[in-house]
């Protein structure tokens, strides 16, 4: 069985999370306490991340499919099983579609969309193909990548005085309701609460022990991280400019001009998004496969190829980038902490009442 | 290891005429077989034969120790004579020659025979005496031709397989050194030796090259190569998953690592196994300079590395799709140069990687007198000329020339042939999708990269997996010095991972300045 390793799960997770999480503003509902926002959807997803774990620790040797199986029977488990499968593939079509909508707007206003999806859910399916453990240490070559493009980003930002802290004051100026309304569900949900497709990749873990640590501070330490992001941008650009930009992040660093020499980034920014969109899709797809095949009993290599398709082709299904947006912000958001937060609550409940074999 | 070819085995016969006759036959009479029929005092009733191939043997050391001993010595006396067992007299008290056994069948004598070996035999006995008196012309130890260092040594591996393995017994003085010779090759029987480290290299991987060669079966093997794409874990790859060097030092150096290396006889080039991606980064050198040079220089081999693969493509992405990324200066002063050029960038670039490629070829393969005659054409003609014809830009000819030398800074020639490759994938995909085509190109690069393995090692170890022990970095990207660098390279090594104890350097003596 493939195996991967404590350091390997940390940068899974912190590649995974981060994603492309700061290619948006989220919770710019709060206007300038987005990143207030932010910390509290962190925390409730730390705590999410706890009851994932402890979901684990029950049966270490099972996935996210077997976990529901043991709890609610073979043929309910089964179901949510699939239900969980075809949530994964659709995440995943987000992020090729995100792929397709960021090639056009900031590389290639040409090229046809549908070569540029082909040719990043490609590169998914042949990671998949390979396996998990091919994934993570393609995911462990690019960590690099990304901390370096990060840290140099940001390091340009300062030195071109560029944010301004001003932006953030006054703190919670309309009281705590409307930071808590965007940060429940929609932050929670998307990036924090997708932290349950780890419980398909732990039983890989080759150390079993040490998930639940790994786990908490790498979830803590990219948490730390985001909201940063999140503040950096709304210094730059404040309240009103980041409510309204495609992609704030683009923005921002389109800021930048240094000794006539360094500007026009968004190239390396771009390239940071689509890393962190291949990584999050592959990691989604991966779990779709991963989930159908201790559902069905059907062999990993057959699943690989179907699925691909199958999120390749409803990439296509809405018509346009404000479509996307609207139904990946506004009607997926209200959806999906049926996964993340109902479904293992109630495996949770159920559970307690279970005996469980160690094996 | 060839028993599953044999045919079934002829056994000598009594008459050594037959057997003469049996062996000539066999040659298909040979004008280089030599049988020299004699009888000697030792046993004058009985008549004796020598028989071995010219040319392949040492006359001399045949003639000395042989010959002469036979002919001039006698002992009709002798119990072994009375007991009619005159080849053990022989191979006892006559032949002085150290490597001597008996065989009793023909093919082991044929076997011998092309070896270089002697076959003595006598009349009445169904058997025969092989002495090894292997010589003949070879090419001595020089400099090695493709991997030359400033300091460290200068001799070379040659094609005799036995000098090479001498060559790394004089390096590596220890009885843990242990040499397998095998035959492969149902025509040409060449000797594939394996070397290994006892109690240093991995048992798993040891067994595991032994299974590997003993299941090729193929007519010949002339070079390391040919065991390479038979051992290698995965043929459809660009990147090689096997060293080679004709160094003896770098091959000593592999198997302290607790690597094994692979010799075949006729090529100085010696395979090792397993190898890595960041070994092929490593040149003998930089363990003999100092390690802060050495560090920086494998630095530059690196970016090297990318530059070769990535600069033509990075340069037709950007002057074609993404022109806002270089200074207004930069691009005006581009954009002038291109202006009478016909073609776009991606044609432009590939007709002078094309050129450079046969151009490099030709350098190559031609005769050493007409060397110059390439540089001429090469430099003047198509570089110069080309520019002022119209055809290519002069910042094009800039970036293959760079991206063409930094080729030549990888120590190891198969990785840096690879990038030569994998460069015109990734300028199509520049051509065609700009950074996108080179991010997703890389990306497929990658993840292909990590799914190698190299005898059960990962291709990327110790990048992606980590390492599983710290210290390893130590000599990966840079080398630190020889006294901290305590472990050997990752996982080669499982039963005996420290090269030396963990501590700094002895400290040196201070001298004080007072008197």
């Amino acid at each position: 069985m493939q195996q991967i390793g404590k350091n390997q799960l940390s940068i899974l997770i912190i590649v995974f999370l981060i994603g492309s999480t700061p290619l948006f503003e989220l919770g710019i509902k709060a206007k300038h306490d987005a990143w207030l926002a932010m910390i509290l959807a962190a925390a409730a997803g730390l705590l999410l991340t706890v009851m994932y774990v402890h979901l684990q620790r029950r049966a270490p040797e099972a996935e996210l499919a077997e976990l529901y199986k043991m709890h609610f029977g073979r043929w309910i488990g089964g179901g949510i099983g699939l239900l969980y499968a075809v949530w994964f593939a659709y995440e995943s079509m987000r992020n090729v579609r995100d792929v397709g909508e960021l090639t056009m707007m900031a590389l290639l206003t040409l090229t046809p969309k549908w070569i540029v999806m082909l040719l990043i859910i490609s590169a998914a399916a042949y990671t998949v193909s390979k396996g998990l453990e091919v994934f993570v240490r393609v995911v462990q070559l690019l960590f690099p990548i990304v901390a370096a493009s990060y840290f140099f980003i940001i390091l340009l930002l300062f030195i071109a005085r560029l944010p301004d802290p001003q932006h953030l004051l006054p703190i919670l100026e309309n009281g705590l309701a409307p930071v808590v309304k965007a940060a429940f569900p929609d932050l929670l949900s998307f990036p924090f609460g997708q932290m349950v497709i780890f419980l398909v990749f732990w039983k890989h873990v080759s150390e079993k022990k040490i998930i639940g640590r790994a786990s908490y501070w790498s979830m803590i330490g990219v948490s730390a991280f985001l909201v940063f992001m999140n503040m950096l941008v709304m210094c730059v650009l404040g309240p009103e400019l980041s409510a309204i930009t495609a992609l704030p992040l683009l923005e921002v660093v389109q800021l930048i001009r240094l000794a006539n020499f360094l500007e026009r980034l968004d190239v390396v920014v771009t390239l940071l998004l689509f890393i962190g969109l291949y990584v999050k899709m592959t990691a989604l797809y991966m779990a779709s496969v991963f989930t159908l095949n201790s559902v069905t009993g059907i062999a990993y290599r057959y699943c690989v190829m179907p699925i691909g398709a199958v999120i390749y082709a409803s990439s296509f299904l809405e018509p346009n980038n404000t479509y996307h947006i609207w139904i990946g912000l506004d009607i997926t958001l209200k959806i999906v902490p049926l996964f993340q937060v109902v479904l293992p609550f109630l495996m949770l409940v159920v559970g307690v009442r279970k005996r469980y074999k160690t094996n | 290891m060839n028993k599953k070819n044999a045919g079934p085995l002829t056994p000598l016969s009594p008459s050594l005429h037959a057997n003469a006759e049996a062996i000539r036959n066999r040659f298909g009479g040979s004008c280089d077989i030599v049988v020299r029929f004699f009888r000697s005092d030792a046993a004058p009733d009985r008549e004796l034969a020598i028989i071995y191939v010219s040319g392949i043997v040492d006359a001399e050391t045949i003639n000395e120790s042989v010959m002469e001993p036979l002919m001039s010595l006698k002992l009709p006396q002798h119990a072994y004579v009375k007991g009619g067992k005159l080849l053990e007299a022989l191979r006892n008290c006559v032949v002085s020659i150290g490597s001597i056994k008996d065989v009793s069948t023909l093919e082991e004598a044929l076997q011998c025979l092309t070896d270089g070996l002697c076959v003595i035999m006598a009349d009445g006995s169904p058997a025969a005496l092989i002495a090894e008196v292997c010589g003949g012309e070879q090419r001595g130890v020089t400099i090695p031709q493709t991997q030359t260092v400033i300091r460290g040594p200068q001799h070379g591996f040659v094609e005799n397989i036995r000098v090479n393995i001498s060559l790394i017994r004089r390096i590596i003085r220890s009885s843990d050194l242990h040499i397998q010779m095998h035959k492969i090759g149902r025509q040409t029987h060449s000797n594939v030796a394996v070397l290994y480290l006892h109690g240093t290299a991995d048992e798993s991987i040891v067994k595991e090259v032994y299974r590997r060669l003993a299941a090729i079966d193929i007519d010949g093997v002339l070079e390391t190569g040919y065991i390479e794409e038979f051992i290698q874990d995965e043929t459809f790859t660009l990147f090689p998953t096997l060293l080679n060097s004709e160094r003896p030092d770098t091959v000593a150096a592999a198997l302290l690592e607790g690597r094994v290396a692979i010799m075949v006889d006729g090529t100085p080039l010696v395979l090792m196994a397993p190898t890595t991606f960041f070994t092929f980064f490593q040149s003998p050198e930089d363990y003999y300079q100092r390690f802060d040079i050495a560090s920086f220089v494998r630095i530059i081999r690196y970016a090297a590395y990318v530059v070769a693969m990535l600069l033509p493509a990075l340069y037709i992405a950007v002057t074609t799709y993404h022109q806002e990324m270089l200074p207004t200066t930069l691009l005006i002063s581009l954009a002038a140069q291109r202006e009478g050029i016909p073609f776009p960038g991606l044609i432009e670039a590939l007709l002078m990687e094309m050129t450079f490629e046969v151009l490099r070829e030709a350098g190559l393969r031609m005769p050493r007198a007409i060397g110059p005659a390439i540089s001429i054409v090469g430099a003047l003609v198509l570089g110069q000329s080309a520019v002022q014809a119209g055809i290519v830009s002069a910042g094009m000819v800039i970036i293959v020339s760079f991206t063409a030398i930094s080729n030549f800074v990888m120590p190891e020639f198969n990785m840096a042939a690879t990038s030569r490759i994998i460069r015109f994938v990734y300028m199509l995909m520049a051509g065609v999708f700009g950074f996108f085509g080179i991010f997703i190109s890389v990306l497929f690069t990658l993840i292909h990269l990590t799914s190698l393995r190299s005898f059960g090692v990962p291709y990327m170890s110790p990048l992606a997996p980590g390492p599983t022990k710290q210290g390893i970095w130590r000599d990966v990207f840079i080398r630190l010095p020889w006294w901290a660098i305590v472990l050997r390279p990752l996982d080669l090594s499982l039963r005996n991972p420290k090269r030396r104890p963990n501590g700094r350097k002895p400290p040196a003596q201070r001298h004080s300045d007072k008197p």
